[in-house]
């Protein structure tokens, strides 16, 4: 019922935002023709419109579409895709100006089978933090806001957790894909030279695939899931990139994809820095 | 059909792979901790009996992910070429179609492969027929039967009264493991069984139309190129090779590749006939339902409906295959 009259709300902002011409096309979802899925989707005309639907199962990040994308774009976001458009303005990978973001509420997704979506269940970000049109569902107010993920286990655990799980990826590369900060033209892992990838995928190759997209994710995860999530395997890459999250939050107090206008932790220098995440500089804690 | 048809008790059948499991490594399907897989098992009790199908083919029991295929030492090449016996168990009818694709393409074309018809030939392969179709299965547009394929050694019907499955053998392998293994074989009149698919899907045009007439830029905008469609699909097989100086010898692995990737067709020269994702996916879809079909006469989807499940941007090959349709009318 509240999905319904959303999708109302949200296909009437999306019908003049196209009727009015400052936007080429709006990315959003529609049903996904196969039972409990929805699916993105781009609207270019005022008739697509009526194939927008928002509903629990919006669980794909739509936001990294706008990527290098040369048009004027309308784009429903919800909270942690508004984190990856803030992301990518403070990356200055986008212009404010050229998006258009209708904002909306999100309680969580569920999965296809009706599961909690990957990341859902731990996040802390209910509420859209940039938009220029703004959805609200009433239901976040009264939700508590979940512990934080890397709470539980501590860097050591949830290391041997990461190394048991990677057993299971087939090295299909799906999460970089889905990720939306794994946006090089080449990754690493395809370069030739140096060579990253050793012949046999084994567990060492694995390693250095995901210990590589770690680091260069760090302080930049906005713990939206779309990594375990489009992984078929079902494996959790998010053990390891959560813990560094949490390391740049304590080290740095910059939580990725909250304010437009902060610099990324990366791109910060200071000379006072205590560089305690190089070998040389000072240990943690 | 009369013939070959018994009836056997889940208990029997556990008791044959067990008895299976002494000299051979059993896959079937069971959890990977999260996923249902076909994996190797060593405990009967782990198998997953039911209807669902694990989330990908069982394609890597005969072609791996990597392997190592040859050795060079001291001016000898050296094929290292398995001969490991294996079972697969639990097999449904859309993966046994595909292995028989699979099979064609790798054994009856132009070049033989040994590494994966030694695998073939040394594994025993026994099917299971499917009950419901799942989300996003379309086997019966594509001409497979979900109660029963003939490609497998020993087929096993639904699961029936007491326990109790309809069990067809179809090869010599197939009989003789089930007289080796299970007494007092109760046969059953097996009456055959009808598939009447409503209405198969299949692409009837030349390459050139499906180049030029089919706007795939629209058709697959939202593909973000991950490759998972490719790797999780029970007929797709494309590799690539790469050899490496390991102490004193060259060894050259196989590993799996995928037109999905942007270096699939990278040229030396930095020219890439498939620069874009469309036209990446382009070539997977002709692959499927054009090329393979013209080299080995049968379309390269079984409608297992992996793709369409697991597709992060809801690229959908059912749904894109009836638009062709409709865009070539
Ligand atoms: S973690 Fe999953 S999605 Fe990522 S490469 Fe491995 S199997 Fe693919
Ligand atoms: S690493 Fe995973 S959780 Fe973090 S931003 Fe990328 S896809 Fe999202
Ligand atoms: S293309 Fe998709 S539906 Fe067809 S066989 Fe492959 S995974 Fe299954
Ligand atoms: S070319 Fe593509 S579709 Fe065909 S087998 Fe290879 S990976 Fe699969
Ligand atoms: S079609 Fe879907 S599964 Fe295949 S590469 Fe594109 S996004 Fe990935």
């Amino acid at each position: 019922m509240i999905y319904e009259e959303m999708t109302n709300n949200i296909r009437s902002v999306c019908e003049k935002l196209l009727n009015s011409n400052d936007v080429e096309v709006i990315v959003a979802y529609r049903g996904g023709g196969v039972e409990g899925m929805q699916i993105p989707y781009f609207a270019k005309t005022p008739e697509d419109v009526q194939n927008i639907e928002w509903g629990d199962r919006c669980y794909q990040n739509i936001a990294p579409y706008v990527h290098g994308l040369s048009k004027k774009v309308g784009i429903l976001a919800k909270p942690c895709d508004a984190r990856i458009l803030t992301q990518y303005i403070t990356e200055q990978q986008i212009k404010r100006d050229d998006v258009y973001i209708i904002g909306v509420d999100c309680v969580g997704m569920v999965d296809e089978n009706g599961d909690p979506r990957p990341g859902c269940p731990d996040c802390m970000v209910r509420k859209p933090p940039i938009y220029d049109e703004y959805i609200k569902d009433d239901r976040v107010d009264s939700l508590d806001l979940s512990p934080p993920a890397s709470e539980d286990g501590g860097l050591e655990a949830n290391f041997e957790r990461f190394r048991k799980e990677i057993d299971k990826c087939i090295m299909c590369y799906a999460c970089r894909q889905a990720c939306y900060g794994c946006y090089c033209k080449t990754c690493f892992i395809d370069r030739d030279l140096p060579d990253w990838q050793p012949a046999e995928i084994d567990a060492g190759t694995k390693m250095t695939f995901h210990m590589g997209r770690t680091m260069h994710l760090a302080g930049r995860c906005v713990e939206c899931g779309a990594c375990e999530a489009s992984c078929e395997s079902g494996v959790n890459v998010r053990y390891i990139i959560k813990e560094v999250t949490k390391f740049i939050e304590d080290e740095y107090g910059y939580s990725a994809g909250m304010d437009p206008e902060q610099v990324p932790a990366l791109l910060v220098n200071k000379f006072d820095d205590r560089e305690v995440g190089f070998l040389g500089g000072e240990t943690h804690g | 059909m009369a013939d070959p048809a018994v009836m056997i008790s889940k208990a029997e059948i556990l008791k044959m792979l067990a008895e299976l499991m002494k000299d051979a490594t059993v896959f079937a399907p069971a959890s990977n901790g999260k996923k249902l897989d076909y994996m190797p098992v060593r405990n009967v009790e782990d198998i997953v009996f039911g209807d669902d199908i694990p989330y990908k083919s069982p394609k890597e029991i005969f072609f791996p992910r990597t392997e190592k295929i040859i050795t060079f030492k001291d001016g000898d090449a050296e094929a290292e070429i398995s001969t490991e016996k294996y079972v697969l168990f639990g097999a449904r009818p859309c993966d046994l179609e595909a292995l028989d694709i699979m099979r064609k393409v790798f054994t009856e074309g132009r070049f033989k492969d040994p590494f994966f018809e030694e695998r073939y030939n040394n594994t025993l392969i026994i099917g299971v027929g499917c009950v419901d179709k799942k989300p996003g299965c379309f086997c019966d547009e594509r001409e497979t039967d979900m109660g029963y394929s003939d490609k497998c050694d020993l087929f096993l019907g639904a699961q029936g009264a007491e326990d109790y499955f309809q069990a067809l053998h179809l090869s010599e392998k197939g009989r003789e493991t089930l007289g080796r293994y299970i007494d007092g074989l109760r046969t059953f009149q097996n009456t055959g069984h009808e598939f009447k698919p409503a209405h198969t899907l299949s692409i009837d045009a030349t390459e050139e139309e499906l180049f030029d007439k089919i706007d795939w830029e629209s058709l697959v905008e939202t593909c973000q190129g991950c490759g998972m469609c490719t790797y999780i699909c029970p007929t797709c097989h494309c590799f690539g090779f790469k050899d490496v100086d390991e102490g004193g010898c060259a060894s050259r692995y196989r590993n799996w590749d995928s037109c999905m990737f942007p270096k699939f067709t990278l040229h030396a020269s930095g020219h890439n006939p498939r620069e874009e994702r469309h036209e990446r996916y382009r070539q997977r879809f002709a692959h499927k339902y054009l090329y393979v079909k013209k080299n080995f006469g049968a379309v390269a989807c079984t409608g297992c409906g992996r793709c369409v499940r697991a597709c992060p941007a809801g690229v959908n090959i059912k749904a894109i295959a009836e638009k062709i349709g409709e865009d070539l009318q």
